[in-house]
């Protein structure tokens, strides 16, 4: 199979599973129990706001069943429901009183900012202890690293975030084990939120001093803020280095949180992949021909061991996503997660909807990208 | 009819049999145990999971009863109106009780002794008592502004260690009216866990903001943990072998239809899936079936057992071909089916009930009717089968079932088929009579369940897929192909040649996903979507914990250590394991 | 090995039979092509004869095999077995009439299970014994291959390859068939075990009255064994003739190659006899047109070879039937190995066929 036809066939599989998606959104917005129509009317449900032809009365309640069209057959609900999907209409946050497609572009970026930054940390950690790990087997260091990467997989993610937070984010007065470097309250990290409180989340509730139609990922988006809206911050924050430290200084303990299981369970699968690899015949020969250890294990194993690591990396993106939910719950940022948990505890059911489709749209593209990516590498995986 | 004697050689044969597959399963765990010793790290992680096992177990024993609070007891739950108390783990603070004390003559609730008693209300909101306290001295007395006082105002009644006396001297002081709270410390005998040394009532873990033992919640969390970890595990691993089998086994479109939803399931994040079904589920109150569903299940049971049990029967020279067979076994189940589908739905197309036609309206009686009926109905399909269609006498099929329920008969006669039999009919037995239209299988389904059935709902699908690959692989084998040849069953096939060789991996599985459950169910309990807040239960503690946990860090230090240590243990036992059932060890 | 030839009855019969597997290729996993296993194969096999059928590995004798046993479907054509097309016996009856012994003997063995398990489960599943008599069933068995009865409880691995063959062989005994398919049965064996697994499928093909087919790619072994031989080339049957004949004069040069390559300990029989194919077996899924063998064939003529497809015809009074233009008549000599290499236009010449 040609590569193209690869991925052209990739693409069509990811059809079905989109619709089956969708179909399962609708069914859990649907059993989730609270009528959206009660809920948007509130306590006026019993106003009567119109008449029909015959002089009726119709109340506020039964308006809204009308105008979200509750009343129809579920198929036809379907349909369209399917269809404005298609078209970005999202429908309404009932919570948030936005439409769920801005909601859910506020915080996504915010999700993967933290996501992947993690596996970016975690990625390199985990496969270099990896390498160490297969190269001194069961020496005193494999043994160790061996235990600390399966006690990190265990570890459950908003403990150790919580953790990470009483040590490193108070100051040792308070029982951390560090002062702050740069300023001087807490401890040497921030101890929530995206940035320093003073100056995020003005009255309007946005950032305003950042470029308005930007990334979303303030990492990058810190480097176009204008000088003229750097002019108005505070002196601490007033260049795009400061804002980018601040943004980097924030992200550093939800990532950690983030990313020690995945480079703990990634040291694993490293220094199990890189033994077989050892283990080959090509391996063999090229120690025999007088190559040093280093040129052995870096040039010619770590190459081939490292190929099945990459199919990995999609598992990761989705467990990452996933622990999200605790993490950004910790350290208050206003992610998918947190979103997702708000809107779940206030039967926000549009968004948990948009919510869950939207993870599952990101996991489904990085799962693919990430076979493309393997198909390239490894050409054996396209005549499956 | 075979006397006694008839099977001697036979029972001794299967006895014989029995004790020689025990020899060789003690032999082959000997072994698995030698390669298991070897890694410290598994051996660890044994240790951790007996100890936490032990622990679960014996939480009653070990753990204190605050009388502060029933632990166990989530419903009966009063506001606090004092300060919390959240005492640092290992402070004599433990044992010290704060009590408000009126010292106005002119009240009505004025006394010159006063009970000792602890904040606890015992009973309903009208008719309560609270218990009384052993005080042993007196800490300190202040005043309503928080002024320390002389604690000699206040005595404790030599004659009764639970009473204090009020002095003149603090009733006539006209400035305390607004009444005095002193601390005392008791004589906390709930507190004392019976493996320390006397005297030494401290609690180990601190307590909480509500005065309870974190120590002794720990424990209890241990049990509940434990509890969801296992039951979700072994019902996921189920319904995934079940499924993934399937798929396996039988391949073609069934196989690919199965998939196609665990790619769904796949596609989205287990700990968003899991939290939307936990949220889908919020007002369901207990799981039940509707009944036609709980009859058909036992049903289909039992005519998938009778038409293999029937073929079985059936001579080989008889069978006319394979064709007639097939198309017999289509006609059986219909045969059987229809009739008692409508004979337990209490339905007749005239709309006509069963129970009114024959004037039962005792319960009871019309489920034994029902039920022999059943029995007598099938029985009558099956020999008629045999009878008229295939036209063979009906000796053989009553000999087979004369063979299944003779006591001449060794162990191994007493098939699996007859206890499925009597299974089914149990179930039938126990469902049909029920009223209401629904058979409860859940009665409380509280929201501990949710998560357990939430986390079994987001984890068949991973199962399916390994038991499927594995299914796939032997599948392909060569003793797989020998065993059709010589005519063996698909069920055959399945369970005795196909999973006896594809479990290794799903043990491993197993015993990890027992230590993820446990994870994901407290991730869950921590946003606020698993079990009730005030329940022992580790993420739920470590959420309570977040309001104190710059204060009082022991409150999420040890729940979390706990969940640490338990899941630690798990996924070091089965790394051990996989080394165990890893080919490359064995021999 | 004595024949009763006054019982000349057929047995089994294939009627142009056929087996093709589906190539799914694409985006839509649309059926593209068939690999042709088995493209029409023509075949009566006798009441207790020893039929060999030998070939190249990719020929499609293993699936040949499997067809006619009714393990795997038939795609076109019949299997007429004492009478009776073989989708018409009920499957039950099959299996307990015919029967296959496995390649791999170690493989064919399910290794959780106990060889009394093993040897007994074609009784169990056939419910012929239980208990007691399942034990004296399984231990008859075993003494009729030459094992002991105290092998009984023993595992497959604990088992040598020849043992495990022994093994396989009172499994298939055991339904007391009539019929049974030894589909590479000593492959896998050390060649001094397998002359003893010969003698022990002589003796019990004697002493049951059996009927074999038997499959290989050793044709020393289908030499010691065989009444009768069938060469495969791309799954068809190209000569079929009494072993003696065969390898006496063999008619096609397909034979004849092979014949050549078998390594003969004498020093009579010089070098350069030795019929070197030169190419690669064309892929079944797109056989050549004409003759299938006439893209290696030392011999084929042009317009006529590679355009009409000979049929099995036979050339002598004994039965032996070639499917081939220029069928060579006794005593004729092939090209030299030399000479062939000059007509194929691949300049490497696969160098050993067997």
């Amino acid at each position: 199979m040609k590569l193209h036809e690869f991925v052209v066939r990739r693409l069509l599989l990811l059809v079905p599973v989109m619709v089956g998606v969708a179909v399962f959104t609708f069914a859990i917005a649907h059993i989730i129990p609270g009528d959206p129509a009660a809920i948007q009317c509130g306590d006026k449900c019993g106003l009567i706001v119109d008449y029909t032809d015959d002089g009726d009365p119709i109340t506020a309640y039964e308006a809204n069943r009308i105008r979200l069209k509750m009343d129809d057959p579920v198929l036809e609900q379907f349909w369209r429901y399917i269809t404005d999907l298609a078209e970005g209409d999202w429908g309404d946050s009932l919570l948030y009183h936005r439409p769920v497609v801005d909601v859910v572009k506020d915080a996504a970026p915010i999700t993967l900012e933290m996501s992947f930054l993690a596996l970016f940390i975690a990625y390199p950690l985990g496969i270099f202890l990896g390498i160490i790990s297969a190269v001194r087997q069961d020496r005193m260091f494999d043994h160790v690293s061996r235990f600390f990467a399966i006690a990190f997989v265990s570890l459950p993610i908003f403990w150790f975030a919580m953790m990470l937070q009483l040590y490193l984010a108070t100051g040792t007065e308070h029982g951390g084990i560090c002062d702050p470097i740069f300023g001087t309250e807490g401890g040497c990290f921030p101890i929530y939120g995206r940035h320093d409180p003073s100056f995020t989340y003005p009255e309007d509730g946005y950032m305003w001093f950042y470029p308005e139609g930007g990334t979303g990922f303030h990492l990058i988006d810190s480097w176009f803020v204008t000088d003229e809206k750097l002019a108005t911050l505070p002196a601490e924050w007033g260049s795009n280095w400061l804002l980018f430290k601040d943004t980097l200084m924030h992200l550093a303990l939800p990532c950690t949180a983030l990313g020690i299981a995945s480079a703990g369970s990634l040291l694993r699968y490293m220094r199990a992949s890189l033994l077989e690899v050892l283990h080959e015949d090509y391996v063999r020969t090229a120690r025999a021909k007088g190559l040093s250890e280093f040129r052995v294990v870096v040039v010619h194993a770590c190459r081939n061991a490292l190929v099945p690591i990459v199919t990995i990396l999609g598992f990761s993106i989705g467990g990452a996503i996933g622990g999200a939910v605790l993490t950004e719950t910790v350290f208050a940022f206003n992610g998918m997660g947190r979103v997702a948990v708000t809107s779940l505890q206030y039967l926000d059911f549009t968004v948990i909807m948009g919510v869950t489709l939207i993870t599952s749209v990101i996991f489904l593209l990085s799962n693919l990208i990430v076979d493309i990516t393997y198909a390239i590498i490894d050409p054996r995986v396209r005549l499956e | 009819m075979k006397s006694w004697d008839d099977g001697r050689e036979n029972r001794e044969e299967s006895r014989r049999r029995l004790r020689e597959a025990l020899a060789q399963s003690r032999s082959d765990l000997s072994r698995s145990w030698k390669i298991y010793k070897r890694s410290l790290l598994a051996m660890l992680g044994l240790f951790m999971v007996i100890s936490v096992s032990m622990v679960a177990m014996f939480a009653e024993e070990i753990a204190v009863e605050h009388p502060y609070r029933n632990l166990q007891d989530t419903e009966d739950k009063w506001s606090i109106d004092y300060e919390p108390r959240r005492v640092a783990p290992f402070s004599e603070e433990c044992d010290w009780h704060e009590q408000k004390i009126t010292t106005n003559p002119n009240s009505p609730l004025f006394s010159d002794t006063v009970v000792a008693e602890s904040d606890d209300k015992v009973g309903d909101d009208n008719r309560y008592y609270r218990d009384t306290l052993s005080v042993i001295r007196i800490i300190k007395l202040e005043d309503s502004k928080g002024y320390n006082l002389n604690t000699s105002l206040l005595s404790i009644d030599p004659s009764n260690s639970s009473i204090l006396i009020v002095s003149s001297e603090l009733s006539s002081n006209t400035s305390l009216y607004t009444g005095v709270w002193v601390t005392y410390e008791f004589d906390n005998e709930a507190m004392h866990h019976w493996w320390l040394p006397d005297g030494y009532d401290v609690c180990i873990f601190g307590t909480n903001d509500q005065g309870q033992d974190l120590f002794s919640k720990v424990l209890y969390g241990a049990k509940v943990s434990l509890k969801i970890g296992l039951t979700v595990a072994t019902l996921t691993v189920i319904i995934g072998t079940i499924v993934g089998s399937i798929s396996g086994y039988f391949g073609g479109r069934v196989d690919e239809f199965i998939m196609r939803i665990c790619d769904i399931f796949f596609a989205i994040p287990g700990l968003i899936l899991a939290m939307a079904f936990v949220a889908a589920m919020n007002q369901v109150t207990s799981l039940t079936i509707p009944v036609w569903l709980g009859v058909l299940i036992p049903l289909f049971v039992m005519a998938s057992i009778s038409s293999s049990y029937l073929s079985s029967t059936v001579p080989l020279d008889s069978i006319v071909n394979e064709r007639t067979m097939n198309r017999l076994t289509y006609y059986r189940w219909w045969i059987l089916a229809i009739p008692i589908v409508l004979f337990f739905l209490g339905w007749l197309p005239f709309g006509i009930g069963w129970p009114d036609l024959f004037g039962l309206s005792d319960d009871n009686t019309w489920r034994l009717i029902a039920t022999f009926s059943i029995i007598v109905l099938a029985g009558i399909v099956t020999l008629a089968d045999r009878r008229f269609v295939l036209d063979t006498s009906i000796e053989g099929g009553l000999e087979r079932v004369r063979e299944s329920f003779d006591w001449t008969n060794p162990w191994r006669y007493l098939t699996f088929r007859t206890v499925a039999v009597f299974i089914a009919l149990a179930l039938l037995f126990n469902f049909s009579g029920n009223e209401g239209g629904e058979i409860v299988l859940i009665k409380d389904f509280d929201r501990l369940w949710k998560v357990q059935a939430a986390l079994i709902f987001t984890g068949w699908p991973g199962y399916s897929r390994l038991i499927r690959g594995q299914v796939l692989y032997v599948k392909e084998m060569t003793f797989v192909e020998a065993a059709r040849s010589v005519g063996a069953p698909s069920g055959r096939i399945m369970f005795r040649h196909i999973l006896p060789n594809a479990w290794a991996p799903l043990l491993v599985a197993f015993t990890l996903d027992i230590g993820g459950t446990i994870l994901s169910a407290s991730g869950l309990s921590f946003i606020g979507l698993g079990a009730e807040p005030g329940t022992a239960e580790w993420g739920i503690l470590i959420s309570e914990s977040r309001r104190y946990f710059l204060d009082s860090p022991w409150l999420m230090l040890y729940p979390g250590l706990a969940i640490a240590v338990t899941v630690l243990g798990f996924n070091l036992l089965g790394d051990g394991i996989r080394d165990v059932v890893d080919p490359k060890n064995r021999r | 090995m004595t024949i009763d030839r006054t019982e000349d009855q057929v047995l089994l019969e294939l009627r142009d039979l056929k087996k093709w597997f589906p190539i799914k290729e694409g985006m839509l996993s649309t059926v593209k092509s068939y690999v042709r296993a088995v493209d029409g194969v023509n075949l009566q096999i006798k009441r207790g004869e020893t039929l060999g059928i030998v070939g190249e590995s990719g020929c499609g004798k293993t699936t040949l095999g499997r067809v006619l046993l009714g393990l795997i479907p038939i795609t076109d054509g019949s299997v007429i077995y004492d009478g009776d097309d073989i989708r018409n016996i009920p499957d039950r009856e099959l299996r307990r009439r015919m029967q296959i012994v496995f390649q791999d003997p170690g493989g064919s063995m399910n290794p959780r299970m106990s060889v009394r398990s093993i040897v007994g489960e074609p009784l169990q599943v056939n419910r012929l014994a239980e208990g007691v008599e399942l034990t004296q069933r399984v231990a008859e068995l075993l003494d009729s291959v030459g094992l002991k009865r105290e092998h009984m409880n023993r595992f497959p691995h604990e088992f040598s390859g020849g043992q495990k063959q022994r093994l396989a062989l009172a499994r298939s005994l055991s339904l007391d068939p009539e019929f049974i398919l030894l589909d590479e049965p000593t492959s896998a064996l050390d060649v001094s075990v397998q002359a003893q697994v010969l003698n022990l499928l002589e003796e019990i093909q004697e002493k049951h009255g059996l009927t074999f087919v038997f499959i290989t790619h050793a044709l020393n072994v289908v030499n010691h064994i065989s009444d009768r031989v069938a060469v495969m080339y791309l799954g068809k049957i190209v000569e079929l003739a009494d072993t003696s004949s065969l390898f006496e004069k063999p008619a096609h040069p397909y034979t004849h190659a092979l014949l050549s390559a078998i390594p003969e300990p004498s020093l009579e029989k010089k070098a350069s006899e030795r019929i070197v194919l030169s190419g690669d077996v064309p892929s079944p899924a797109n056989p050549p047109s004409g003759c299938r063998f006439h893209t290696r064939c030392p011999i084929a003529e042009k317009g006529l070879c590679d355009v009409e497809e000979p049929q099995l015809k036979t050339i002598d009074d004994a039965g032996h039937a070639v499917a081939c233009h220029f069928p060579l008549g006794p005593g004729m000599q092939l090209k030299m190995a030399e000479e062939s290499e000059d007509i194929s236009d691949d300049d490497k010449p696969s160098a050993v066929l067997l």
